[in-house]
């Protein structure tokens, strides 16, 4: 289990990626989560789980919240193989550690200032 | 933080996932690459922007809702039809049985998140070159694929310019019997056929090097010479030396034109064949059923300055039904699956097996097939018999003048001495003085043969002092016309004087033809004796002369010929 | 390589080795084997030819032309009999000295 919460040199090159659209996309990042979490917790079958957090995985990673992306790994792969007995204690433990990242997440922000989203969507 | 620079021209990249986030940051990401972004939210939405904007390249995010990756992948490839739009999967799916999913449906790279700029540059790169290198392919493939209508259009153009010319011969001779490709000029084949003007028959089965159209350039200069002389009444020899002059004159060093020319005479029941690198042809007598092969003795036209050129023919007796049937070497050289050539032993087979001789074409047709497996389309194959002459009908010629204008009164002489005797034929001089008198146009085959007789009788038997009585068998031809050619090669006394008159006579006129010798002369008496005897090789002439002209005889010992022609009005 | 060329030490006779088919393949290579060469005495080397088509008849006739036409001395050396036949029906011994 890694123990880096927010990887300092991702934070720093997304900076460097998206300039003026850094709060944006922190913003983006951080309501996604929220809909991913609430997708955890209500989730029905095995299947629903398993692509809820193969999607949580994948966007955790490219923020550098490591031990998240980790978190959310291991729910993949019980997801996966089935083994759901007990799995509410590892869906705690996401939360949990979101809720740990999401003030550092919030400071980073408003280190960068607030920015205009000029993402042109399809 | 590295900044990656744009290496390559701006693309227009469609990326599809359905994560907001990832989307935003990837979105940055290829931007600040130097390209042009579209985003979808899944697999529905890539599709449809796909077809109204037609970017270049894609990156997918293979679990989407609505439409997975996979499905708008595959939809994608199949509206990009044969332009490559490279795909690339976003994805952290571990096991293989995901990623070959990823292939199958098209997709051509993967990138894993969390994304790299780096490795996302470097395989933007990578794929765009491909992307490129299939534009080129196709963009060449369709420059080719024009090219050959122009060149196909090219030829059709050329055909017909060809077969413009080619038709004046006569190869619809009831005598004359062919198989060719209509290609075959384009394999450089050709075949000329025509009749002189006393109603021989020259023809010609010719191979060019080369393919196409140069090959088939090389043709209309040839036939043009062929088609011209032999009307005039030239003989192959000189026909011969024209040819292959002209073609060393135009057609580049390593460019040449292997032929074989023969000239069938009904009247005298003799073929005369010049060969220059073609296969061996073959003189089929029906009587003995023997088939004597017509070797190649020359170079190829084109090859031999005009003053090394060999022109010496070799002459054989023929008899009614017997036929020379020449080749190309398309035959020959069909080729089995293990690369064996048909050869020449198997046509002997052929040849020995053949019962009909009328289906000659079909056994050897038959044999090329069972041996190759399939008919080739660059055979040519020709095959001319000898028919009593009155089952032909040479085409009149054609005068260009229209008549009002025409000598009607006058006389020529002209003695002929031992150095012309050897290289001037002076017959087609002669044929085309008198054809300026309109009244002879019509008997203009009866005039050149009586002209061409009672000359070759004054030359060979006169000057030379030949017996044409060695002319009973086949190797008696060879040695009379070995004879003939040695001693014309030594002369050097001798004169062969042609006399000619013309006078109006009523509504039309008469014309005397006087042909004297240096010779012996001969008994004039004992050769009238002699009854008409179709069968015998010899002797025919006097028969001749004396069937076609009027008044015919002989004095001064045979060593003066005397004939007539007269014509009435023209109407 | 399928075409060799050989110069003889006192520089009067080049050798031209063919290997292989003898076609129109080979046309570059063979000219260039002799186009920038005064030549005296050439002698083209077949025993390793496989086969010779009309376009090989061509480069012999470019390269008799090229070193003095009539006057030229080339010999044509060690063709197999396939090579030799093909040689003989278009009776071009009567320009080159065939063995």
């Amino acid at each position: 289990m890694a123990d880096i919460h927010l990887d300092p040199d991702v934070l720093s090159a997304l900076r460097d990626v998206m300039e003026d659209e850094f709060s944006t996309l922190i913003d983006t990042f951080l309501a996604d989560s929220e809909q991913r979490l609430r997708q955890l917790t209500v989730a029905g079958d095995a299947t629903q789980l398993l692509e809820a957090a193969h999607s949580f995985k994948g966007s955790s990673s490219n923020m550098g919240a490591i031990r998240l992306a980790a978190l959310c790994h291991d729910l993949e792969q019980r997801s996966k193989e089935r083994n759901l007995s007990g799995i509410e204690l590892l869906i705690a433990d996401i939360t949990r550690e979101f809720a740990l990242i999401r003030p550092l997440y919030e400071d980073e922000r408003t280190r960068a200032g607030s920015a205009i989203a000029t993402v042109r969507p399809y | 933080m590295i900044a990656v620079q744009a290496a390559l021209e701006p693309l227009t990249i469609l990326i599809a996932e359905d994560s907001a986030a990832d989307r935003l940051l990837l979105s940055s990401i290829v931007r600040r690459q130097g390209h042009q972004v579209l985003t979808a939210a899944n697999g529905a939405e890539a599709v449809e922007a796909f077809r109204q904007e037609r970017p270049q390249l894609v990156l997918m995010d293979a679990m989407m809702p609505v439409m997975d990756g996979f499905e708008a992948a595959r939809q994608i490839k199949a509206l990009a039809g044969e332009t490559l739009v490279p795909i690339i999967f976003l994805t952290s799916l571990s096991e293989s049985e995901a990623l070959a999913r990823c292939l199958e449906v098209g997709g051509d790279d993967f990138l894993a998140k969390p994304y790299n700029q780096v490795i996302l540059a470097a395989k933007i790169k990578a794929m765009d070159r491909l992307r490129r290198l299939q534009e080129t392919v196709l963009q060449q493939r369709d420059q080719i694929a024009r090219h050959h209508d122009y060149l196909l259009n090219e030829q059709r153009v050329a055909k017909a310019v060809f077969d413009k010319v080619a038709h004046s011969g006569c190869l619809n001779a009831p005598n004359i019997r062919y198989l060719q490709s209509p290609y075959a000029l384009f394999n450089g084949d050709l075949l000329l056929a025509a009749f002189t003007p006393a109603g021989d028959m020259h023809v010609l089965l010719g191979d060019f090097t080369g393919h196409g159209l140069p090959a088939a350039v090389g043709a209309m200069p040839l036939a043009e010479v062929f088609y011209g002389m032999t009307a005039k009444g030239y003989g192959l020899a000189e026909t011969l030396r024209e040819m292959n002059a002209k073609l060393k004159r135009i057609l580049p060093v390593d460019m040449f034109c292997c032929a074989t020319l023969l000239s069938l005479s009904f009247q005298r029941q003799s073929v005369e064949v010049w060969n220059g690198g073609m296969p061996d042809g073959y003189l089929h007598s029906i009587a003995s059923g023997e088939r004597t092969p017509l070797k190649a003795r020359h170079l190829p036209l084109g090859v031999l300055t005009p003053q090394t050129f060999d022109d010496r023919t070799e002459v054989f007796p023929m008899a009614l039904g017997d036929r020379v049937f020449l080749l190309s070497d398309g035959v020959i050289d069909t080729c089995d699956v293990n690369d064996q050539l048909f050869g020449v032993e198997r046509l002997q087979q052929v040849f020995a097996a053949n019962r009909q001789p009328d289906a000659l074409f079909e056994d050897i047709e038959q044999a090329l097939r069972d041996f190759r497996g399939e008919a080739r389309d660059d055979v040519s194959m020709v095959e001319i018999s000898l028919l009593d002459p009155n089952l032909l009908s040479p085409p009149a010629p054609i005068y260009s003048d229209s008549g009002q204008s025409c000598p009607l009164d006058w006389s020529v002489s002209f003695e002929f001495r031992a150095a012309t005797l050897k290289r001037f034929n002076p017959l087609p001089y002669l044929l085309q003085l008198l054809l300026e008198v309109h009244g002879l146009r019509t008997q203009s085959g009866a005039l050149y043969s009586v002209l061409a007789e009672l000359y070759s009788n004054a030359l060979e038997h006169g000057v030379l002092g030949l017996n044409s009585s060695l002319k009973r068998d086949v190797a008696g031809f060879a040695r009379y016309y070995q004879q003939r050619n040695a001693r014309l090669e030594a002369l050097e006394d001798g004169y062969v004087r042609v006399h000619l008159q013309v006078t109006p006579e009523g509504e039309g006129g008469c014309l005397v033809i006087r042909v004297e010798d240096s010779g012996k002369g001969f008994d004039v008496e004992r050769v009238m004796a002699r009854p008409v005897d179709p069968v015998r090789l010899s002797g025919r002439g006097v028969s001749l002369i004396r069937q076609l002209g009027r008044n015919a005889h002989w004095t001064d010992d045979g060593r003066s010929a005397r004939v007539e022609f007269f014509w009435e009005a023209l109407a | 390589m399928s075409v060799v060329s050989q110069v003889s030490p006192d520089g009067q006779k080049l050798t031209i080795s063919v290997k292989g088919r003898f076609d129109f393949a080979k046309h570059q290579e063979f000219r260039e084997s002799y186009e920038s060469r005064d030549l005296a005495e050439v002698v083209i080397d077949l025993k390793e030819a496989t086969y010779l088509d009309s376009s090989a008849l061509g480069m012999l006739l470019l390269l008799r032309d090229h070193a003095g036409g009539d006057d030229s001395d080339i010999r044509v050396v060690n063709s197999s009999s396939d090579v030799r036949k093909i040689l003989a029906i278009s009776n071009f011994d009567k320009l080159f000295d065939i063995s």
